[in-house]
């Protein structure tokens, strides 16, 4: 066993794991934030993506361990108090970006990390930002439309 | 009815509307079964095949010392039936003597912790003594080829018979003969099987497991069960994509027996390698095509013989091979047609549905037949598709009439609108 101390969501933690766990089984089993995905376990469909310090990670390839001191968000913390969706959330939504939504809390965490960087990005660069998130379900245009429209969004001062 | 009274009646048609389980979905709260802790639940693995075609001998008391391990199903503890099936029962829950390919179940380890049913499962003794797979469809189809069912090797023969293609031939003035082959296609949807299974106070099952067919299921387990139906509930969660690759029972009855056996819940959630080999696969065909025209490029006759590989079960094979022979013609007024399709067992991963249920396969064929046919006769590839389109009134090769909307000949003209099929070269240019 291990004590590690990290912020989630905003919130700070202190928690004991064991040396093996990975950090989504930290977020999953030790947290309950059930929001982050597994797909396959080896890194490959983006599923598990979340923000870890500013960059997108996997956490099915992230040990708990390596969370030391970290700042996460995962899904769970893009939503306000209120309940008002993060402007990338409610462009997800308007644009029927979501079929099985399996894969849509690690795009819509795809898409974040990009346009906190890129505020306006071009197509290509949303197909880039989000290369590393496989969907099997929309064939993809629609998640790229709804980044389009979150930049717009988020540029007319949304959070 | 007027156009515009119509018109006011649609709430949904032409509108952009908010998917009912959007909200959910973008904030992460969907529940899907691996999202679903119980008190008290245990954990369920799944000990597979790793020979394709073998006789198995079972013995799983060593897997039993190990701690945390609360109970090893195997053939002998299905309470009713051990077989299921969508189209013929014959997959066994758990194989008993025999498996029919990579993946078969032999065993389902119920354990405290998963790592202690991953670890009882490296101790379970599987004796194998292997015995000769067939592998390729047109091999099983042979006499004497490996028998992977009692019954021999060909599930179905769908035939098709129209006019009289011998004659037709003669007529032709060119002909395209060739074979194609399709592969194995996986679903991949991103959601890996899961489910989780108990017993409530009154004794009804309980299964929560992401499936297309919760009714089927349910009827699936109480057979296996050895219950009734109303003693079985199937409740379907969030579903992370399915394709058709959750039309079969995957874990639902091991999980059923495993909450039965020890009167805890039961979850399971198979890594992306076990869903690979748990589910169907498309069906990958091979598909002989001899189609001949006049020198006006009008269809006269094809003949096509279609052989899918279903692999060690049948699933949905007939009803795949049957629309694959009931589509191979494509979308084409041809007067003499003679088609015969199979399906094949063999002791590859089994094939069921995917998206299309075999139509997706067979236009691969018939598009370079049209192809072929247009090069022949020094055609554009959209001009012989105009001449032998149907078109409303047309018959099929069935002899159905088309009476309502057959638009393709608009479909191709907005192709065409982008592709100059006929402006370019024969084989069409992009602009």
């Amino acid at each position: 066993m291990k004590e590690i101390n990290l912020t989630v969501n905003g919130k700070k933690h202190r928690i004991k794991i064991d040396e093996n766990m990975r950090l989504i089984d930290l977020l999953r089993e030790k947290l309950n934030l059930l929001g982050t995905k597994e797909g396959c376990g080896e890194g490959e469909c983006g599923a598990c993506s979340i923000i870890m310090d500013g960059e997108v990670v996997t956490s099915c390839l992230v040990m708990a361990f390596q969370a030391e001191s970290a700042d996460i968000i995962t899904i769970e913390g893009l939503e306000k108090e209120d309940g008002t969706l993060h402007p990338i959330q409610q462009a997800f939504l308007d644009e029927g970006a979501t079929q099985c939504g399996f894969c849509t809390p690690g795009m819509i965490l795809s898409a974040k990390a990009l346009l906190d960087k890129n505020p306006r990005p071009t197509r290509v660069e949303i197909k880039e930002g989000i290369s590393g998130n496989l969907c099997r379900c929309t064939g993809y245009n629609k998640i790229v439309d709804a980044i389009e429209k979150a930049a717009i969004l988020l540029e007319k001062g949304g959070n | 009815m007027k156009k515009e009274e119509i018109k006011l009646k649609l709430n949904v048609v032409g509108k952009n509307i908010i998917r009912v389980d959007g909200l959910s979905k973008v904030t992460g709260r969907a529940v899907y079964p691996q999202d679903i802790y119980m008190d008290n639940m245990l954990y369920g693995k799944t000990l597979r095949s790793d020979k394709p075609h073998a006789n198995i001998k079972v013995d799983i008391s060593e897997g039993e010392k190990v701690e945390g391990v609360v109970k090893i199903l195997t053939a002998k503890d299905v309470p009713g039936h051990n077989y299921h099936g969508v189209l013929f029962k014959d997959h066994e829950v758990l194989c008993e003597t025999r498996v029919r390919r990579i993946g078969d179940p032999i065993a389902f380890i119920v354990a405290e912790t998963e790592e202690a049913a991953e670890e009882a499962m490296d101790k379970i003794n599987v004796e194998y003594e292997e015995l000769d797979g067939v592998f390729d469809p047109i091999e099983a189809m042979k006499k004497g080829a490996p028998k992977v069912h009692e019954d021999g090797n060909i599930v179905y023969h769908y035939k098709i018979r129209k006019g009289n293609v011998e004659d037709a031939f003669k007529e032709c003035d060119v002909i395209a003969e060739t074979e194609y082959k399709t592969h194995m296609v996986e679903h991949a949807f991103l959601q890996p099987e899961a489910g989780i299974a108990y017993v409530d106070d009154d004794g009804m099952i309980i299964v929560v497991a992401s499936t297309q067919y919760p009714h089927f299921d349910q009827l699936e387990v109480a057979e296996a069960m050895g219950i009734p139906t109303e003693k079985v509930r199937i409740i379907n969660p969030a579903v992370g994509g399915a394709f058709g690759g959750r039309e079969d029972i995957t874990l639902q009855i091991h999980l059923a027996m495993a909450a039965k056996a020890t009167g805890r819940p039961v979850k399971c959630t198979y890594s992306r390698e076990e869903s690979f080999v748990a589910h169907c696969k498309r069906h990958p065909m091979v598909m002989k095509c001899k189609t001949g025209a006049d020198k006006n490029g009008k269809l006269l006759a094809m003949e096509a013989e279609i052989v899918g590989d279903t692999g060690a079960y049948a699933s949905w094979a007939i009803n795949v091979l049957r629309k694959a022979g009931v589509h191979i013609t494509g979308p084409y007024e041809i007067p003499n047609v003679k088609v015969d399709s199979y399906a094949v067992y063999t002791n590859n991963p089994f094939a069921g549905a995917m998206r299309g249920f075999g139509a997706t396969q067979v236009p691969i064929a018939h598009e370079q037949q049209m192809d072929i046919l247009a090069e022949k006769l020094d055609m554009d590839p959209m001009t012989i598709r105009m001449k032998n389109m149907f078109k409303l009134g047309s018959e099929t090769a069935t002899g159905q009439i088309l009476e309502e909307s057959v638009p393709l000949d608009r479909c191709i003209q907005e192709v065409e609108k982008v592709m100059n099929f006929t402006q370019g070269k024969k084989g069409g240019e992009r602009e």
